[in-house]
């Protein structure tokens, strides 16, 4: 069922050697490849037939569901709607991503627009990864969305890693964290050549007691170009901050915009950026070790998107 | 087996009335032979030379003139990783923050391996810091004196066969420092290591078989320590030589 490409895809986005364990659903070209049901985890499409819906039963622990999707098909720009539905006092790990194989002149894309319904006190991993292979000159373009509706003292962590290949992402997260509730959202982005990669965050701190953590950390290689945007708004007593730093190297450019509001007076909002090159000290210290110009940089960098 | 013949840094500077440019002179030719396994503290005023002495050791500052010879080889050519793959090592006075990067890569790239029995093995050896290190990022959020600690260690996962410590006891506790001392005694006897450490610290500068003091990029002594007392007394007399108008005038409380 799985060729050597998809194998290969499936291995970089969900870290797969072949069909998963438990529940699944595979996406390919726009069409369904694979799926599978748990008895705690139901996967079905959605009415309009554009999308799944991803229930998980309240009380669920320690199961992971995977919904990678492979593209492989020049001239196919895929969007799909995927509902995720985390009940009560579940604890999940969800494993997204996309991963697209460019054979050919024909660009390439797709948009995931994933939306959370997390109840109360439910525990959620997301892992999304993007990734683009092929040896194809067509552009690789992946528009991913998430949005974000935490309950009382639900968490989620958000991993959202995009490491090579694609030639445009254009992200949007969203989230409204409600009472208790705890967001932390990781996004590590490698960018060269000619590749562009914006991400517009809109985070609600909107309960009391909610917090959210946001982390960026880019690398801007060749003559790549990243925008950060992220506008933190606290309408309660919360706990916030943002974290987001950029290294350029060769001929990239960066914007980098950490916005913090607080339109509750309990509201405690934080933030650090930084945009630069990689720090001397650092090079110095890991030369002063044996390593060479090119090794201490591959260390310093490997490090920071870890 | 390391030599520093006529050593001279110099750094662009501009004259505060005219404006012109200018060259200041931080280190000035400074002659001085490091014998193999001799135990070497450096010491001397704020801002009189030492760390840029111990950066054009290891390659880090460029040498302005003069020639570092290490072994019969003249190293000046050489980049920083050429020397500390001939044995040089030095350990930062305020050493680099990373982002990411923990404990355990920098020991794993000083000690060229990252297979967990010899790291462990390092940091038994080196004592001063404890395993639950390993995995810490060596970031913003590391004290003062565990980013020291971190240091030290990494300099003796190389086995070097010149260490170059720069104020390694800034920000240990008190009851670190007799152990440090006896480490770096214990390195230098063990492996015949080269120890040079830059310090304002009695514990070092008794340890140390010579001592040399760094006076406005000179090395105004070298000797043992009994030879270097009156000096260090007169410098410790008064650090505010220049702006101080003398004692009458500025009633001096000291
Ligand atoms: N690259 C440089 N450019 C300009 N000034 C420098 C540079 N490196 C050192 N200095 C100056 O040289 C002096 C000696 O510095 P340093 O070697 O750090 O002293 P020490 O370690 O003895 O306290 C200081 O005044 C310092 O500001
Ligand atoms: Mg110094």
């Amino acid at each position: 069922m799985l060729d050597a490409t998809d194998k290969l895809v499936l291995k970089e986005v969900a870290g797969l050697e072949d069909i998963p364990k438990g529940a699944y659903n595979i996406r390919k070209n726009g069409k369904l490849l694979g799926r599978e049901v748990s008895a705690n985890i139901n996967i079905e499409s959605n009415e309009k037939g554009d999308g799944i819906i991803i229930d998980i039963k309240p009380g669920t622990k320690n199961e992971s569901v995977h919904i990678p999707v492979i593209l492989s098909q020049a001239g196919l720009h895929d969007v799909v709607y995927n509902t995720f539905i985390v009940g009560e006092n579940a604890d999940v790990t969800i494993i997204a991503g996309c991963g697209i194989h460019c054979g050919g002149k024909e660009s390439e894309g797709h948009s995931g627009i994933h939306e959370f319904k997390i109840k109360a006190g439910a525990k959620v991993k997301y892992v999304e990864k993007h990734i683009a292979l092929g040896k194809g000159t067509g552009r690789r373009i992946l528009n991913p969305t998430t949005k974000v509706f935490m309950e009382k003292n639900s968490q989620i962590e958000m991993e959202l890693t995009q490491l090579g290949g694609v030639d445009e992402a254009r992200r949007v997260n969203d989230a409204v964290v409600g009472e208790g509730a705890t967001l932390i959202i990781t996004e590590r982005v490698m960018t060269d050549g000619d590749q562009i990669a914006d991400s517009k965050n809109e985070i609600e701190l909107a309960g009391t007691g909610s917090k959210a953590n946001i982390v960026a950390r880019s690398v801007i290689k060749g003559n790549s170009s990243q925008d950060f945007f992220v506008n933190l708004t606290a309408k309660a007593k919360c706990y916030g901050h943002i974290e987001c730093d950029a290294i350029i190297m060769d001929n990239g450019i960066n914007q980098t915009v950490p916005a913090l509001r607080a339109l509750h007076p309990d509201a405690e909002l934080t933030h650090e950026a930084s945009i630069g090159k990689i720090a001397n000290d650092q090079l110095m210290k890991l030369m002063s070790l044996g390593l060479d110009y090119d090794a201490a940089v591959n260390r310093i960098i490997q490090g920071f998107l870890r | 087996m390391l030599q520093l013949q006529n050593v001279t840094f110099k750094v662009p500077d501009s004259d505060v009335k005219t404006k012109l440019p200018l060259q200041k002179t931080i280190v000035n030719d400074v002659s001085f032979t490091f014998e193999r396994g001799g135990f070497y503290a450096i010491t001397g005023p704020n801002g009189s030379g030492k760390t840029s002495l111990a950066k054009l050791i290891m390659g880090i500052n460029e040498l302005s003139s003069g020639k570092i010879v290490f072994d019969g080889q003249d190293i000046s050519p050489l980049s920083i990783h050429e020397r500390s793959n001939a044995g040089i090592v030095y350990g930062f006075q305020h050493p680099a923050r990373f982002k990411g990067t923990t404990f355990r890569d920098l020991l794993s790239i000083a000690a060229g391996t990252d297979d967990e029995e010899t790291l462990a093995r390092i940091i038994a050896r080196v004592g001063v810091c404890s395993m639950s290190f390993l995995d810490k990022p060596v970031d913003s959020k590391l004290s003062g004196g565990e980013i020291k600690k971190i240091e030290l260690a990494t300099v003796i996962a190389r086995n070097p066969k010149v260490a170059i410590y720069d104020e390694p006891d800034t920000g240990i506790d008190l009851w670190t420092i007799g152990p440090m001392v006896e480490l770096l005694k214990r390195e230098q006897k063990e492996h015949n290591t080269t120890t040079i450490v830059v310090s304002h610290n009695k514990a070092f500068l008794e340890a140390a078989d010579t001592l040399l003091l760094v006076r406005k990029g000179r090395i105004a002594y070298s000797g043992d320590l009994k030879g270097a007392m009156p000096m260090l007394e007169d410098l410790s007399v008064c650090t505010f030589n220049e702006p101080c108008q003398g004692e009458n005038d500025a009633r001096c409380y000291r």
